[in-house]
């Protein structure tokens, strides 16, 4: 969606959202320190009316085991770990406000928006009964503490760099012309990225685009990961050849000197 | 200069790398240990996924026990039959332990399993080590003949069947003790990711009663037959080998090994045992300590511990 949709003359036209990046393939090679991903887009608007965008970065989804230490007798153990399921390797958010003064809480819970409403839940320790008279009412094992923990999976995400929600990192560059800039760590996970373009007006979307952004490792990088996962055996013997025929040079070459 | 590992999936400080590895491996040649208790930990500081730093440590000390051994070797310092027996307890009992920390891995209970066998084993070893080597620097200061070693030898040595002769080390005795300490060695350097020398070599001084310039070369023979053997299993079961990483390490670790094993004779050999006892102590004291220290953050990613 490069160009602009033909002008309509209702006076209710729907605004629209355009967007692409600036690279679709990120290369990781073995200089790869991260890498930064480029969205830049349009509100196309006939009306003109406020506009807000929030542009989501959503990696491929890695389950998340998680423990908590717990103090017992003096020693400080972990818990039985709790595997969160579906939870994205990595989930950045940038927008021209903060995501709660674009939309309200229902809104942005039922598009699944933000840190604050990433559906990530724990199967394992959840279970279905009737409560109330109520059939198939999902409770979770974990209680009470069931939003510490998904809060610890968020706070430890973050603090890799994997999770980020950035406040302002949209920004009109002209009148309805926009940019924003998502930062991927070099730890960011392989495979395949949405970016997610939503336009919000009045506390509404209304508009969305997605853009497909693969990260993948190229050369050398690539041949040997695809080395240890497609023949094992042999790459581990090969690593040993490696390590004994060097232990076998240095000695060598230790002992003309 | 930043590289990417494939494997590991982050991106590392190479010069620093080298220079660690030579320094784990210069450890590694004057002590006969293969040094993965030192590097493992450091590793997983600088970011890399625990279950890849114990696969590529592994093979990192391959390397510079190679390097080590064939020094010792040239010297006739290795005991190659003594060396054979232990592996063949080693082979054992890293297939153990491998299966025992799976299980262990599943009950989220491997971080405190490793931190607990740290500070236990190198807590102990550490501790009778350094009282011993302390103990006979002392008498030597003092002018007091050393004690003659040979006398506390335990009888039950002796008393076992399957004996065999090690005529490089001046042995006669039965097969048993060495496969079973291979057996709980191979064990533990399953679980902590190590070779296991820093059990190896007091085991080897105080229980086999070895001469001590034999120990250290049969300790690298030994560990390099096991932690070979801990590679292949590691890149072909879980696929966790970073190749990366380890020819990073290697380079500086096979050098840092040859010096390492030149620097071994200038020492006295109580005096190297003091400096290894003290080494050991502290990092295993260092392990422990996150059992005791309240944690900054309640919750821990539970990757896998190792």
């Amino acid at each position: 969606m490069d160009t602009a949709p033909p002008p309509l003359a209702v006076s209710a036209a729907p605004a629209a959202v355009s967007a692409a990046l600036t690279e679709t393939n990120v290369r990781v090679t073995s200089g790869f320190r991260g890498a930064g991903i480029v969205v830049y887009g349009a509100v196309l608007d006939p009306h003109d009316r406020p506009s807000d965008v929030v542009v989501v970065v959503r990696g491929p989804d890695q389950p998340i085991r998680i423990a908590r230490k717990v103090r017992i007798a003096g020693l400080w153990l972990n818990s039985r770990p709790v595997v969160f399921q579906g939870a994205p390797g990595f989930y950045m958010t940038a927008s021209t406000r903060p995501l709660d003064q674009i939309a309200g809480f229902g809104t942005l819970r039922r598009l699944g928006l933000g840190l604050d409403h990433l559906a990530i839940n724990a199967p394992l320790e959840q279970r279905t009964e009737t409560r109330y008279g109520v059939r198939d009412v999902v409770v979770s094992r974990l209680g009470a503490d069931y939003l510490d923990w998904r809060r610890a999976v968020l706070r430890l995400k973050e603090k890799a760099g994997l999770y980020d929600a950035d406040a302002a990192g949209v920004r009109f560059v002209d009148k309805s012309l926009f940019r924003a800039e998502i930062r991927l760590p070099a730890e960011a996970p392989i495979g395949r990225y949405q970016a997610e373009i939503r336009l919000f007006q009045n506390g509404q979307e209304v508009a969305v685009r997605e853009r497909d952004l693969i990260v993948e490792k190229v050369g050398a990088e690539r041949a040997l990961h695809q080395f240890s996962q497609n023949r094992p055996w042999t790459y581990g013997i090969v690593s040993v050849l490696i390590a004994l025929g060097s232990g076998w040079a240095a000695s060598a070459a230790f002992r003309r000197s | 200069m930043d590289l990417y590992l494939p494997i590991a999936e982050v991106s590392v400080n190479a010069p620093l790398l080298m220079a660690l590895g030579a320094l784990v491996g210069f450890v590694s040649g004057l002590f006969g240990i293969g040094g993965g208790f030192l590097m493992t930990p450091v590793l997983v500081f600088l970011g890399i996924p625990p279950v890849v730093a114990v696969a590529s440590e592994a093979n990192h000390v391959v390397a510079s026990s190679a390097s080590g051994v064939i020094t010792y070797g040239r010297k006739r310092l290795v005991d190659f039959r003594m060396g054979g027996v232990l592996a063949f307890g080693g082979v054992i009992g890293a297939f153990l332990g491998v299966e025992a920390f799976r299980i262990l891995r599943l009950l989220g209970q491997a971080d405190l399993t490793v931190a607990l066998s740290y500070l236990i084993f190198l807590g102990v070893i550490g501790a009778l080590m350094l009282s011993e080597s302390l103990g006979a620097i002392l008498r030597r200061r003092r002018g007091e003949p050393a004690r003659a070693p040979r006398d506390r030898r335990p009888m039950w040595l002796y008393g076992l069947p399957l004996k065999m002769r090690f005529p490089r080390s001046r042995l006669y005795i039965s097969v048993i003790p060495p496969i079973a300490l291979g057996m709980f060695v191979g064990v533990l350097s399953a679980i902590m990711g190590v070779g296991g020398g820093f059990i190896l070599v007091p085991a080897m001084v105080y229980l086999l009663r070895m001469p001590a310039r034999i120990v250290v070369g049969t300790s690298l023979f030994q560990i390099i037959i096991t932690t070979a053997l801990v590679t292949v299993l590691q890149a072909g079961r879980n696929q966790t080998v970073d190749i990366v990483l380890a020819t990073v390490l290697l380079v500086g670790g096979v050098i840092g090994a040859q010096l390492g094993a030149r620097a071994s004779a200038r020492f006295r050999a109580e005096e190297l045992r003091a400096l290894l006892a003290l080494i050991v102590l502290l990092v295993g004291l260092r392990m422990g300590l996150g059992l005791f220290i309240t944690p900054q953050d309640p919750f821990v990613l539970a990757g896998g511990g190792g």
